[in-house]
Parts: structure tokens; sequence; C-alpha cells
């Protein structure tokens, strides 16, 4: 850094003039550096979001172009439409399962890959992180594969174990659909956590679970003692990181797996949304389920800012 | 001891498995002919049927695809970067009034994801006459982005030492140089994480570009692949559907070998730092 200091007399000169333009300067820099996004943020996501806002309160169709305002009849016609009901209650069932089962396993291989210092970590670390930076689509896509009734994965492993009973149609099923759509959602995320995790146990000191040895502690002990109660943050804000991505990831799948099929079984509240909008052109309706469905995730990111100021103070 | 770390690699292996056959099982179907695919599934495949991908480029117009996705990818990176870093730099190092309001509305933003707004945001870009516009779409998917890079970048600012800032300005620099002379090649390494995170998203983006783009031409990657996938659910070239997905993969996966590291420090300080 000494060489900083050197920089010389002359150009002290030329500071007496700029010295005035620079306490006027930072308010256009400022300002300059910030409006522009600022303004593209409302064009683009604060105003959209005001607009579904108003227009749940209208009968608003892509046919007509009169607006009328209906107010509350789209919310508590939603309330009496089975299809709706029906979505909100997949989409419960899935944010019930899958962020769990994401997260635990996640942790596990955390875990793992962190307390038993094998040499092959980062080619593990590697292949189980590398399912969640591929296109959902493509995901989509090879799973139904997976699941496919005649050239699928899935069956040909249940017949070739000897377990042909168990074999069907599982994505047109309205039984076994809903599931389908949680696994591939639990497959992709897993890896994404376990990264998290696994910073996160990095993080905390070696000497306690060298400590914790010399007491005796196992693996299985070290876990529940240990490391879960520290990594109740960071579990806390992925678990609501888990949700929010279900909410949304949901779409992209059943879109691709099921196209909410089969009669419903797996429809989700973002895929109703989707065909009220743009199979129905029942906007006015549409939007109030976007409106639904952002107040339920808009909980849940307050929840998760409310976490995240625990943890930093 | 021993016994838990055996089966701790038989777990891992297992997992493994798990996570990378359907890849494998993919790949090597895309190496068969479609006959033999139909006889079975699961076997080498005896010949690597090239042709498969020649096909997957022709008659999927996989071409377009991909240059639409790609021209996507560097627009929309190229806005963001453009856009994000002063405004980050700005909101770290200069305390003016709104400054802690706008970073609040920004991580509150971080949510709003382009899955809830489809419908307006549809309804709003066919009242500007821009659907159907690939440009537009860029500019739709940068400014989406917006909230997670100023969260990202700002957080990894926030880290980097003023001293020479404060240097700079005591030869006078004015800020616009401080901005590009100074911080923009000090905040490398958060911008190049910010853009690789970024644009992993914009090429594996989907609702946005299937509803605002609709002449099959301009579609992008994620909707062409769906498309093909619909139509060839009741056809029989599955071959070449492999073959596309393989395809689809390639960019992805080299990415994840170049950056990997990044895309995992990314990941890493912001879950951590929450």
């Amino acid at each position: 850094m000494s060489e900083m200091q050197l920089t010389g007399v002359a150009p002290r000169n030329r500071k007496l003039k700029t010295k005035s333009t620079k306490t006027k300067n930072p308010k256009l820099f400022i300002a300059v550096c910030t409006i522009p996004a600022l303004l593209l943020t409302l064009v683009f996501m604060i105003i959209p979001t005001f607009r579904a806002f108003v227009m749940s309160f209208t009968d608003a169709t892509g046919m007509s172009d009169e607006n009328k305002f209906i107010f509350l009849d789209n919310y508590k016609y939603m309330f009496q439409d089975e299809m709706f009901l029906k979505a909100l209650s997949n989409t419960f069932k899935l944010m019930l399962v899958v962020p769990v089962v994401t997260l635990a396993f996640g942790l596990v291989l955390a875990f793992l890959l962190t307390q038993t210092k094998l040499k092959e970590r980062g080619f593990y670390r590697t292949v189980f992180f590398f399912p969640s930076i591929i296109s959902l689509t493509v995901v989509g896509i090879i799973w139904s594969f997976v699941f496919h009734p005649n050239m699928g994965i899935l069956n040909n492993i249940l017949s070739s174990i000897g377990l042909d009973q168990l074999t069907m149609t599982w994505l047109g099923d309205s039984r076994t659909a809903l599931w389908c759509v949680a696994v591939t959602l639990i497959w992709q995320a897993v890896g994404y956590y376990m990264v998290m995790y696994i910073a996160a146990i990095d993080g905390i000191s070696a000497d306690v679970f060298e400590s914790a040895t010399i007491d005796g502690a196992g693996y299985f002990r070290k876990l529940v003692s240990i490391t879960i109660p520290l990594l109740k943050e960071i579990i806390g804000i992925t678990f609501v990181l888990s949700l929010a991505g279900t909410i949304n990831l949901s779409f992209i799948v059943v879109t691709i797996m099921t196209g909410g099929g089969p009669a419903g079984g797996t429809t989700v509240l973002l895929h109703y949304m989707y065909t009220q909008g743009f199979q129905n052109a029942n906007f006015g309706y549409a939007m109030a389920i976007a409106i639904f469905t952002l107040a339920f995730a808009f909980v849940l990111s307050f929840l998760s800012r409310l976490l995240t100021n625990r943890a930093e103070g | 001891m021993n016994i838990i770390n055996w089966i701790t690699r038989l777990f891992l292996i297992v997992a493994t498995i798990v996570l990378l056959y359907p890849f494998v099982w993919n790949l090597l179907a895309s190496f068969k002919s479609n006959t033999e695919f139909l006889t079975d599934p699961f076997s080498f495949p005896q010949a690597l049927h090239l042709d498969n991908y020649v096909r997957a480029f022709q008659k999927s117009k996989m071409g377009s695809y991909f240059l639409n996705s790609i021209f996507l990818v560097v627009l929309s990176t190229a806005i963001l970067v453009i856009f994000v870093v002063p405004i980050a730099y700005v909101l770290t190092r200069f305390k003016f009034w709104g400054s802690k309001m706008i970073l609040n509305i920004y991580m509150a933003c971080i949510f709003l994801q382009a899955s809830y707004i489809m419908v307006p945001l549809f309804i709003q870009v066919n009242s500007f006459g821009m659907l159907d516009n690939r440009g537009m779409l860029g500019l739709i998917y940068a400014v989406l982005q917006f909230p997670f890079a100023i969260f990202v970048l700002s957080g990894f600012l926030r880290s980097v030492p003023r001293d020479y800032e404060e240097a700079a300005k005591i030869d006078g620099c004015g800020n616009t140089g401080v901005l590009v002379r100074i911080i923009a090649p000090l905040a490398k390494p958060g911008i190049v994480t910010v853009c690789m995170l970024a644009a992993m998203g914009f090429w594996n983006e989907y609702p946005l570009a299937l509803v605002l783009i609709q002449t099959d031409s301009k579609k992008t990657l994620p909707v062409g692949l769906a498309n093909l996938f619909e139509v060839q659910r009741y056809a029989t070239d599955w071959s070449a559907l492999f073959a596309a997905l393989i395809l689809v993969l390639i960019p992805t996966i080299l990415l994840y070998v170049v950056g990997q590291k990044q895309l995992l420090q990314g990941i890493s300080a912001g879950g951590i730092k929450g």
C-alpha cells in the first residue's frame, strides 16, 4: 500500500477545482447508479405484482376488455372450486414431504462427507451437487422415463428382483403420481442443500468433535448432540428456502411430467393458475390464485428474514 | 469403527448410483437406435448411433433453440452486471436516505419469482407489444435476478477493504473512476460467482420462456425440449430425444467443470450469510 503515499504533490492543485463538484457528485453518482435498476425493478417486478393484486378483484378475462370489480368473489369462488382445493391440497402435501426429506438426506450426506474424512470427499460433493444445476425441464423428462410403465428404470428394477406385481403406471395412477413428483423434486434438490450444510459443518470447530470422541461419543451421538443443535440456524433457513422452492419448482415438474393429471391428481397451485390464465383465459381468477400463492410464499419469506436477522444478530 | 466406514462407503455409493444412473441411462440410450432401445432399454448400445444426434439437431430445430438460449444468457448476464454492480457498490459504500429501505425491498423481492407473476407479466408485455421478443425476455430475465445478485454482491463488497478507494480518491479519482477502475476489478470473484449462478438460471429457465415467446424458431432450449418431449410421447423417435437431452446437458456440464469452485462458494455463502 505504500506506493499510494507518494503519488505526488502536483495533482493537489487540480483537486481545488474538483472539490466543489465532489460535494455535488455523490448525489448525482448515487442517483445514476441506483435509479435505472430501481426503475426496471418497478416496471417488471413491482407493477406486475400490483396489477395481479388489483386484477384479482375483477372478472377480467382474455375475451372481453370490460373488467368489472367483483371484489372478493374470485376468492370466495376459489374456496368452493374443487380443482383449486385439490391444487391446494396437493401443494400442501408436497410441502409437507419434500423439504423434510430433502433436508434430511442433505444433512446426512453432509455429515457423512465431513465426518468420516474419506479421501473421495471432493468427488462425492461434485457428484451429489450435479443434479441440482441441471435444467429442471431435463430432470422432469428423464424422470418421466424412470417412471415409464414399459421402458422405465423403476419398473425394470422391480421386475428384475422379482417384484413384478408392484410394477404400475406410476405417473398415470392418481395414487402415486404426486409422490413421483415429490421424488423428482427431492432428487434434484438434495445436493444443493448438502453443499450448504457441508459449508456450515466445516465452520464448526474441530475441537468440539474431538472432545466428544475422547468422551466416547459415536457417530450417531455426535450427529444428534453436536451437529444438529449447532446447525439450527442454517437448518431453519434452508427449510424455508426449500418450502418456497417446492412451491415454485413444482410448477415446472408438474407441467412437464404430468400436465396436472391424472384428473387433477398432481395439479399444484401455480399450475392451476397457469391453466386458468392461459388455457381458460380467466385472468382475474388466475390472478386471485397467484395472489393467494404469493401471500402464502410471502409469509414464508418473512419468516426467513426473521431467522436471518437472528442469525446475524 | 471400520464397519461404520464401510457402511458409510456403501451408502455413498448407493447414493451416487441413485443420483447419477438416470444420466448414464440417458447417455446410453442416446447412442442406441430406436429399435435397439425398444427391445432392450437397459443394454449397452451395440454401436454408437451418432445419427441420433444429427436427427436431434435437424428435425427438432435444436440449433435454433441452442442459439436462442445462448443469446439470452449472454444478453441477460450482461444487463445484470451493468446494472447490479453500481447499485451494489452504492448501497454498501454510501449512506444516503433510502439506502436501507432499498436494500430491504430487494431482500424481500428475492422470493418474488417468475412463476408467480407469469400472468401479469404476460399481460404487461403484451400491452407493450413486445411479446415474442427475445430481447425483452432477456431484459426481464436480468431484472428478475437483480434482488439475488444485489444480495450476493453487496455481501461480497462489504468484505472488500476500503483502503484502495480512499487512496484513489485522495489522488483525485472521481466516483465513476473508482467504480470502474477499482471496485470492478476487486469485485471480480463476486461478480463471476453471480454471473455463473445467474447464467445457469437463465439457461434453465422455463416458465417465462414458455409464456412470453410464441414462435417456435425463437424458443429457448427448455421450452423446445419440453415440446419435443410432448410430441415424442406418441411418436417413436425417442433416441433423438435422448440425444437432444444430452446435447442440452453438455454446456451445463462444461460450465460446472470449469466454474465448480465459484458456484459452490456462492451457494455456501448464500446459505450461511442467509
